[in-house]
């Protein structure tokens, strides 16, 4: 059975709603210890179902911009409380971030195109989250060319628009025009109603664990809040 | 003699007003229909996501200053790449709708990061589409792009503050949000809004310039 079958990653769907819940609830319950102890809950949830990448990553973030907010408002407001908030709203943010960054561009369109999504939002999306790599490196690599060449500073506004903007405009109209040239090339369109899902993203048993258990630890928050 | 004239000048005018009410005719049949809204090609739509990428990956700095008990911050760290990005988008893609998608697909991911935020990028969205097409009906006139792209940002100002006196909470009392973001200091909640305002201005006009100069040099089709 499908729903009992081993697979490498969680639900693309599933793990949005599970960020997105952490998130909300985080927030909304952020004034309470009670979130505290959620929040932590839920991260050393998502260490236990392979997340544990993506929560080393957060790590260093987290504890350098939460020491920093705890002890302006602890000192500003000479409450603890006030320190904590701000603390859980932070956690709320990072812990709500790591289902979302462990989801493959590639895994959520499909999700989408099996929900019926336009298949031009899809591409749209798909083509935001694959880009940002290749935007750092574009970025790197215009700055490369701006030491090689000697631009100046790029705090200079006429340097940063001559030398870093112009280039970086006329690189992003490049790729976009050889992307879409490409895709259009192999006959992808964006009105076709008959296109098939080449993998189907299915929800197993341990999706729906995941689920429940944040289920709990919100309803174990709003109770003991 | 005289009558002939007379005759010749008669037909000449007849014949001139004649022509004047054809052409007239004709140019009022020949005159397109202004079309509002147009099918998005792929190439349009690669070109917005990357935009939308663009916007997404500047807009990165957005988690660490939404806590910051300021009106007006999260809009002042976004406000120039919010306007830049966006307008460039529209010199090249002018379609109804534009904005709406840069804004879902870069908004879905900041869902992630601060979920008002979102709500409130989308609104914005919709409000400058509507705005748009009451007033330019399109984005054909580059003022309207110029425009769009400048307003589009700045609408974020009042949403929040709904946000802040409403849903917010601040150590258990709604309310206080106001105090502590915008209450405590209103002339700092007025100089940061009035600071987000310039600098989307700014952004639209650095926007459309490094597009005009593209679209000068053969870089960028419309």
């Amino acid at each position: 059975m499908a729903f009992f079958k081993k697979k490498e990653h969680i639900n693309p769907l599933m793990a949005m709603f599970v960020g997105v819940t952490i998130l909300i609830v985080g927030l909304i319950f952020a004034k309470t210890y009670a979130a505290s102890y959620f929040l932590s809950g839920a991260y050393v949830l998502l260490i236990g179902f392979g997340y544990y990448k993506s929560c080393i990553r957060i790590l260093p973030a987290f504890i350098i911009l939460s020491a920093i907010f705890f002890l302006a408002f602890y000192y500003g407001k000479n409450s603890l409380i006030a320190g904590v908030t701000m603390v859980n709203r932070l956690g709320a943010i990072f812990v709500g971030l790591i289902p979302g960054m462990n989801i493959e561009p590639i895994c959520m369109t499909r999700s989408l195109n099996q929900l019926k999504v336009p298949r031009a939002i899809t591409l749209g999306m798909l083509i935001t989250i694959s880009f940002m790599p290749l935007l750092r490196e574009e970025i790197a690599r215009i700055r490369e060319a701006m030491k090689t060449r000697g631009a100046g500073n790029i705090l200079n506004p006429k340097v940063f628009y001559r030398a870093f903007i112009i280039p970086f405009v006329i690189r992003l109209v490049n790729i976009s025009d050889t992307l879409a040239l490409s895709i259009e090339t192999r006959g992808f369109s964006i009105e076709s109603n008959n296109a098939t899902t080449y993998k189907k993203e299915t929800i197993n048993v341990v999706d729906v664990t995941l689920l429940l258990l944040v289920i709990v630890g919100v309803v174990l928050l709003a109770v003991f809040k | 003699m005289q009558n002939e004239q007379d005759d010749i000048t008669q037909l000449l005018e007849n014949s001139k007003g004649n022509y004047q009410e054809e052409t007239k005719a004709e140019s009022t049949q020949l005159q397109p229909r202004i079309q509002i809204f147009k099918k998005f090609a792929i190439k349009d739509i690669v070109f917005l996501a990357i935009m939308a990428a663009c916007m997404l990956v500047t807009g990165g700095i957005m988690p660490l200053v939404v806590h910051v008990p300021v009106f007006g911050i999260i809009q002042l760290a976004l406000a120039l790449q919010f306007s830049i990005f966006p307008t460039i988008g529209l010199m090249k893609v002018r379609k109804v709708g534009s904005v709406f998608f840069m804004s879902l697909c870069c908004g879905i991911f900041f869902a992630f990061m601060y979920l008002p935020m979102f709500v409130c990028i989308m609104i914005c969205a919709v409000v400058t589409e509507l705005i748009n097409i009451i007033i330019f009906r399109g984005y054909e006139k580059d003022i309207a792009v110029a425009v769009s792209g400048a307003i589009y940002f700045p609408f974020t100002l009042p949403l929040l503050y709904v946000y802040y006196n409403f849903l917010y909470t601040f150590n258990g009392q709604e309310g206080e949000a106001v105090n502590a973001f915008i209450g405590a200091n209103a002339g700092a909640a007025i100089g940061i809004s009035a600071a987000v305002i310039a600098i989307s201005v700014l952004g639209a006009f650095v926007g459309y310039i490094v597009s005009k100069e593209l679209i000068r040099v053969g870089v960028m089709k419309k």
